[in-house]
C-alpha cells in the first residue's frame, strides 16, 4: 500500500486491487453505461417501428437519416451546422454581455453597503420575474430580429450570475480575513487575497446555472419568431409534421448545450485546481 | 524565570473589559478586569472552559477587538489593530483553501512587499521546521487535520511575529494526533523561541505546554482566577509524579472555582 506519511498522520493514496471475476465485469460501471445505452435506443426503435405510441415518433434510423440530410440539404438558406452557430452565438453574444455585467456587479454589491443598498431594491424586483414573461417586450422593443432574443438571453442569465457571485463573497468565513489582517495585509488584500480566489467556484456555479438557462431562453426566443436555429427547427418539424425533424433537433441541442457547459467546466478547472469535483457528474 | 525578564513584559493587559451589545441593544459582558503580564519568549497558556471569554481575549491581544475598557501594551505601545508583529494560529485552520501549502506559508511575507525568490526561502524554511517537507504543492483539502495545522503554525511563524497566538489550535483533532501535535509544538518552540500565548480548555495540554498558566473563571464575564508557574523541566512526561499533581491540583481548584 502507497502512502504519504508523516508521523502517526497517513493519507491513504491507492485503493485497493480487487480480484478479476465475471461479477466484476457485469458491474463495471462502464460497461454498464454501453448497456443502459444500447438498451434505449433498442426500445426506442421498438417502440417507434412498431408505432405503439401512434405515428409521430421516429425511429433512430430515421432521425440519423434526416440529420445527415440536412448537412448538405439547405433550410431556410442554412445547413444544419448553420443553425448550431445561429442558436449558439445568440447564446454565447447574451452569456458574455450578462455575465461581463452581471458577476462584477455581484461581486461589487457583496463588497461594498452603498451598491448594495442602491441596486437591490430594482434587482429584487425584476428577481422573480420568469425571462420568457419578457419576450413579448423584447419584440415590441427590438422586434424579431438578433436584438430580442440576446435581449431574453441576458435577461435570463443576468439574475444567477449576480446571485452567484454575491453570495460567493457573502459566504466567506469572516476570520479569513482576520488571517489577512494578523498578516499585515489591508482592505485591498482582503479582497485580492481572499474575496475573490473564495468567491471564484460559486461565480463559476452561477456561469453554469445561466448557461443552461440561456439554452431555454434561446429555445423560447427562436420558438415564438425566428427563421434560424435549433428552435425553428423544431418547430419547422411540428409544422410539416416531421417527428425525426423534431427529435433530431431535441437531441442536437442536448448535445450543443452539453458541449458548451463542459466548455465553462474545463475553464473552472483551469482557473480553480484547488476545488475538489463530484466524480461521475 | 530570571529577574532582568520581569523589567520589560512584552504583552501586558491592563484592567481590560469587553462588552458586547447583543441585537436589542442586551449588552454582554464577555471580560472583565483581566491583568496579565507575558514576558518575551515565555510560554503562557491561556485555561478556561467554554464561553469563558478567552477567545475573545486573544482577539483583543491580536487587536481584531478593541476593548471596551483598559489597553493592551507591546512593548510599551499600545495596540490599536492586527499586525504582523502577532501571528494567529486559529482553532479551524483559516487555510486559504485556493492556494498551495507554499501559497499560504508565503502570504505573510507576501504581504509585507518581500520578493518571490526571498519569501519562498523563509516559507520553505517553516515548512521543514514544522514537518511538511515534500508537501509543498498540496492544496489545504488533501491534507488531514493536524498537517492543517501544521501548516496553520507556518504560516503564522514566517511573518516573523514576536508573539504568538494560538486559539485553540488543536481543538478539532483527535486524541492521538493532539498529543503529537502538543510535542511539535514544543519543538517547534524550542527551535525558534518566540512569545507564545496559548488558549485552550484542555488542562492537561495546559500543564504539558506552559510555562505558566493563567486560568479564567467559568460563566461570563471572564474573570481570572488563578496563575500557576509550571516548573517541570521539559521534555515534560504526561504520567510523571509532579505533572499528575499539578495537573490534579488544577483540576481541583478549578471546580471549586466553578
Amino acid at each position: 500500500m502507497n502512502t504519504d506519511a508523516i508521523a502517526n498522520e497517513v493519507i491513504l493514496t491507492v485503493r485497493e486491487k480487487k480480484a478479476f471475476s465475471l461479477l466484476a465485469v457485469l458491474r463495471n460501471e462502464y460497461f454498464l453505461y454501453v448497456v443502459s445505452s444500447i438498451a434505449f435506443v433498442l426500445i426506442w426503435h421498438w417502440v417507434a417501428a412498431e408505432q405503439i405510441l401512434g405515428k409521430s415518433l421516429a425511429t433512430p434510423y430515421q432521425v440519423v437519416q434526416e440529420f445527415t440530410r440536412l448537412m448538405t440539404v439547405r433550410l431556410a438558406g442554412l445547413t444544419l451546422l448553420g443553425h448550431i452557430w445561429a442558436s449558439t452565438q445568440r447564446i454565447l453574444i447574451g452569456f458574455v454581455l450578462a455575465s461581463a455585467v452581471a458577476v462584477p456587479l455581484g461581486l461589487f454589491m457583496a463588497l461594498n453597503r452603498t451598491v448594495n443598498a442602491i441596486v437591490k431594491p430594482v434587482f429584487d424586483l425584476f428577481k422573480p420575474m420568469p425571462p420568457i414573461a419578457w419576450i413579448s417586450i423584447a419584440i415590441l422593443w427590438f422586434g424579431i430580429g438578433e436584438a430580442s432574443k440576446v435581449f431574453i438571453i441576458v435577461i435570463g442569465t443576468f439574475v444567477p450570475c449576480l446571485l452567484n457571485s454575491y453570495n460567493g463573497i457573502r459566504l466567506i468565513e469572516p476570520e479569513l480575513y482576520d488571517v489577512v489582517r494578523s498578516l499585515g495585509g489591508n482592505r485591498k488584500d482582503e479582497i485580492l487575497q481572499v474575496s475573490f480566489p473564495a468567491a471564484f467556484p460559486a461565480i463559476f456555479a452561477g456561469l453554469q446555472i445561466s448557461l443552461s438557462i440561456a439554452w431555454t431562453c434561446v429555445l423560447a426566443a427562436e420558438l415564438v419568431s425566428a427563421r434560424s436555429g435549433l428552435g425553428w427547427i423544431i418547430v419547422q418539424g411540428m409544422r410539416l409534421t416531421k417527428p425525426e425533424l423534431v427529435i433530431g433537433g431535441m437531441l442536437i441541442i442536448a448535445l450543443v448545450a452539453w458541449l458548451t457547459t463542459l466548455g465553462v467546466s474545463l475553464l473552472e478547472r483551469l482557473l480553480c485546481p484547488w476545488k475538489r469535483y463530484i466524480e461521475g457528474l | 524565570m530570571d529577574d532582568d525578564m520581569r523589567k520589560q513584559p512584552k504583552i501586558a493587559c491592563e484592567k481590560i473589559g469587553k462588552t458586547f451589545i447583543q441585537k436589542g441593544s442586551q449588552q454582554v459582558h464577555v471580560l472583565e478586569d483581566i491583568s496579565l503580564e507575558v514576558y518575551d519568549k515565555e510560554f503562557l497558556v491561556i485555561l478556561g472552559p467554554g464561553q469563558s471569554g478567552k477567545s475573545t481575549l486573544l482577539r483583543i491581544i491580536a487587536g481584531l477587538e478593541t476593548p471596551s475598557t483598559g489597553r493592551v501594551l507591546l512593548d510599551g505601545r499600545e495596540i490599536t489593530g492586527p499586525g504582523p508583529d502577532r501571528g494567529l494560529v486559529f482553532q479551524s485552520y483559516m487555510l486559504f483553501a485556493w492556494r498551495t501549502v507554499m501559497g499560504n506559508v508565503e502570504m505573510g511575507p507576501k504581504l509585507q512587499g518581500m520578493g518571490r525568490r526571498q519569501r519562498r526561502e523563509i516559507a520553505q524554511h517553516y515548512i521543514d521546521l514544522v514537518g511538511l517537507t515534500g508537501f509543498e504543492k498540496h492544496y489545504p483539502h488533501q491534507l488531514s487535520g493536524g498537517m492543517k495545522q501544521r501548516v496553520g503554525i507556518a504560516r503564522a511563524y514566517a511573518n516573523n511575529p514576536q508573539v504568538m497566538l494560538l486559539d485553540e489550535p488543536f481543538g478539532q483533532l483527535d486524541a492521538q494526533t493532539r498529543y503529537f501535535m502538543e510535542q511539535e509544538t514544543v519543538r517547534i518552540w524550542e527551535a525558534e523561541k518566540r512569545t507564545v500565548i496559548f488558549v485552550t480548555n484542555n488542562i492537561e495540554e495546559a500543564v504539558f505546554l506552559g510555562d505558566r498558566i493563567v486560568a479564567l473563571k467559568d460563566k461570563l464575564p471572564g474573570r481570572m482566577s488563578q496563575v500557576y508557574p509550571v516548573r517541570l523541566p521539559r521534555p515534560r512526561e504526561h504520567t510523571d509524579m509532579e505533572f499528575l499533581e499539578l495537573r490534579q491540583c488544577i483540576t481541583e481548584e478549578c471546580v471549586l472555582t466553578l
